[in-house]
């Protein structure tokens, strides 16, 4: 019995050896953390140009010193009497440290201080003392924005972009339905069918600005078969004579933006697509059958037998449509930039170009017209922790 | 199975769905046979307005060596590897630690830190921006691959999160209470029992993550200014201004860009498609 007494309390007693090592480790990387490594000095010693080439080396042995002394922390903790009798309570937060560390750091503080941001004047310099070149003018960006025609063109947009990009949702569905078949191959098909969600978005916004060329691309093709008669001039060269000229998508503001949430459906679409076959991969077979018995058939089946059944893929079909259209940004980039006159921005791309565009450097600017997209993203974050934290008190 | 499997159907609807099929797909992959197409022929087809038709030369090779001749796009394709590699491995190995914290412990800010991982993965990039370059400058890596990478990372970390901790989650946890009643430490149940158990779920994230940051575009043009540290999706879009009308070239370019992934999904098929499909299945 004391024997055993004796036992447990050297098992939750401080190894002062343990500790003691640690506490050094840690101590030296410190020092060099924050003392000895800097720049100039690696520059010095690698014997490099500029302070640019410096930067990554320097930044590696900061990682590497960063991780030592992560490990020796860690050490120390668990040498701890205080550890050993908690045990349980204590680990969460040593696995969780690194992850939430980096994630406040470059997710959640970023989103308070842009809210911030937004209430102040500034174009993002600091004065040669480091100090803040801005200054503080409350609500003026909000009012600015108020009476700013391409806020609100950028508003119409997203609320465009929305509203047709749930159309991937049923387009999706109708192509998992067409492919739900068991035939030679369909496992190709339906892997090619995906492609296009692969792909990079800048890639797509090119192979569309081209399909859309009014010139040569294909959608003049298209154009040409039914308006177009190709013709020899003088000179002997083979020309097009169109009776309607093929229209300019992008270069016209008001297909502009119509243009570009197509080709942002191509991929959204074979997202829906996969996540459609993969909830008819679980559909159960003993409640079609039952469907059947009843005389369900076609539609009928379809609507009150399997979809609600694929609830759950809707859902998430619903969600990520949400979020990329709220998202989009790379095609704009690459197929208008914005234009023409401005017609095809939506909130994303009005902000970067506000905040970082040529010649404006509208920090304060920007970040409202971030702040005001956050705040319509938020709704959807919020039904959709809700729903998750319902789904958490059931099931576990 | 619904809709009803063809062996119930009519032979006609057989025959019907089997034309149908190859159709429908060449319609639905049109964009991209059409920029293939493009990519492999010589500049004066396009002049002359053969632009579907059969190439009048084949000039694969050539083509996809100018794009390498004449641009830096080797160099792109491997400062997107520089990127892309690294981020997957620093952001599926934090979940795996943030993971597991989240699902096998019961403690109060279990759930609130995990919808906070959730809710951070879904905000828009834009409010992110400005903090994260004033981070960037501060820890004197804006304009660098590594600084890139500490971004998205830290910011991958979220969706890596949701992904490991509701996978973890499904695990029978009988197995970590008898291994804790044998005395085995917390980290060694971690490292020797879970980890092992959720490979499955590591390759998936893998490959989702690296197929995510290859594909970035804005957080590349955000943080990263130098020509010679652009990954590609960035390179590809300056070329778009270099070439103007080049169109052989421009197609080429692109469809490098897209390569990788590409190959990616197809080899790790399995593992994609549970990755994205995450839920879809269940509440």
């Amino acid at each position: 019995m004391t024997a055993s007494a004796a036992d447990l309390t050297g098992k939750f007693d401080t190894s002062s050896k343990q500790v003691g090592v640690a506490a050094a480790i840690l101590a030296v990387c410190t020092l060099i953390l924050v003392f000895v490594i800097d720049t100039s000095l690696v520059q010095e010693v690698l014997g490099l140009a500029r302070a640019f080439d410096a930067r990554v080396p320097t930044f590696f042995i900061r990682v590497a010193i960063l991780i030592v002394a992560l490990g020796a922390a860690l050490y120390l903790v668990t040498g701890l009497s205080y550890y050993k009798r908690n045990k349980l309570a204590v680990t969460p937060w040593l696995f969780l440290a690194i992850g939430l560390g980096l994630f406040m750091l470059y997710v959640i503080v970023p989103i308070f201080q842009s809210i911030s941001y937004s209430f102040t004047k500034w174009d993002g310099l600091y004065d040669i003392n480091g100090d803040w070149t801005g200054e503080w003018v409350g609500l003026h960006n909000y009012k600015l924005l108020m009476s700013d025609p391409n806020f609100y063109t950028s508003l119409k947009n997203n609320i465009l972009w929305l509203l047709l990009y749930m159309l991937a949702v049923p387009i999706g569905l109708f192509i998992a339905l067409f492919l739900n078949q068991t035939v030679r191959g369909i496992r190709i098909y339906k892997s090619l069918f995906f492609f296009p969600f692969v792909i990079s978005q800048v890639v797509v916004g090119l192979i569309f600005v081209w399909a859309y060329n009014p010139q040569f691309g294909l959608l003049s093709e298209f154009w040409s078969w039914f308006f177009c008669d190709n013709k020899v001039n003088i000179v002997g060269n083979l020309t097009r004579v169109c009776s309607v000229e093929p229209p300019s998508i992008l270069g016209n503001e008001h297909t502009a933006t119509y243009g570009i949430i197509a080709a942002g459906l191509w991929p959204q679409i074979a997202y829906c697509m996969i996540l459609y076959l993969t909830g008819l991969n679980n559909v159960s077979p003993d409640q079609v059958e039952a469907g059947q018995l009843d005389g369900a058939r076609g539609w009928k089946m379809l609507w009150h037998v399997v979809l609600p059944q694929l609830k759950p893929a809707t859902f998430i079909a619903v969600v990520v449509t949400v979020i990329g259209a709220l998202r989009s940004f790379d095609m704009i980039a690459t197929m208008t930039q914005g234009g023409p006159f401005g017609s095809t921005n939506v909130l994303a791309y009005y902000m970067y170009d506000q905040a970082v565009g040529e010649g404006v450097g509208r920090y304060g600017y920007g970040s409202a017209i971030a702040t005001v997209l956050f705040l319509i993203m938020l709704l959807y974050i919020s039904y959709f922790l809700y729903r998750m934290y319902q789904d958490e008190k059931e099931g576990h | 199975m619904f809709p009803q499997p063809l062996e119930k159907r009519s032979s006609g609807f057989n025959l019907g769905y089997k034309i149908a099929l190859p159709i429908a797909l060449f319609f639905w992959l049109l964009p991209l046979l059409a920029i293939f197409m493009t990519s492999i022929r010589p500049v004066a087809d396009i002049a002359t307005g053969n632009v579907f038709g059969i190439p009048s030369k084949f000039q694969f090779i050539e083509n996809y060596r100018e794009v390498f001749a004449k641009t830096d796009a080797l160099q792109y394709l491997i400062n997107t590897l520089l990127i892309s590699l690294p981020t997957m491995v620093l952001s599926v190995g934090i979940a795996c630690l943030t993971g597991y914290a989240l699902a096998i412990y019961k403690f109060r800010w279990a759930l609130p830190l995990f919808f906070l991982f959730v809710a951070g993965n879904f905000v828009p990039f834009q409010i992110l921006m400005l903090p994260v370059v004033n981070i960037s400058v501060k820890l004197d890596m804006m304009n660098t691959v590594p600084g890139l990478v500490m971004f998205h990372s830290a910011f991958q970390a979220g969706f890596c999160t949701l992904f490991m901790r509701n996978f973890i989650k499904d695990l029978p946890f009988e197995l970590i209470e008898s291994a804790r009643l044998e005395g085995v430490g917390e980290f060694q149940i971690f490292w020797r029992l879970v980890l092992p158990l959720v490979k499955p779920a590591i390759a998936a994230l893998c490959v989702l993550i690296f197929t995510f940051i290859w594909n970035d575009f804005f957080w590349a043009t955000v943080l990263i200014q130098e020509d010679s540290r652009l990954p590609i999706t960035v390179g590809v879009r300056t070329l778009n201004g270099e070439f103007v009308q080049q169109w052989h070239l421009i197609s080429a370019a692109s469809l490098l860009a897209a390569m990788p992934p590409v190959l990616l999904f197809f080899l790790m098929q399995k593992h994609f498609i549970a990755g994205l499909t995450l839920g879809a299945t269940k509440g």
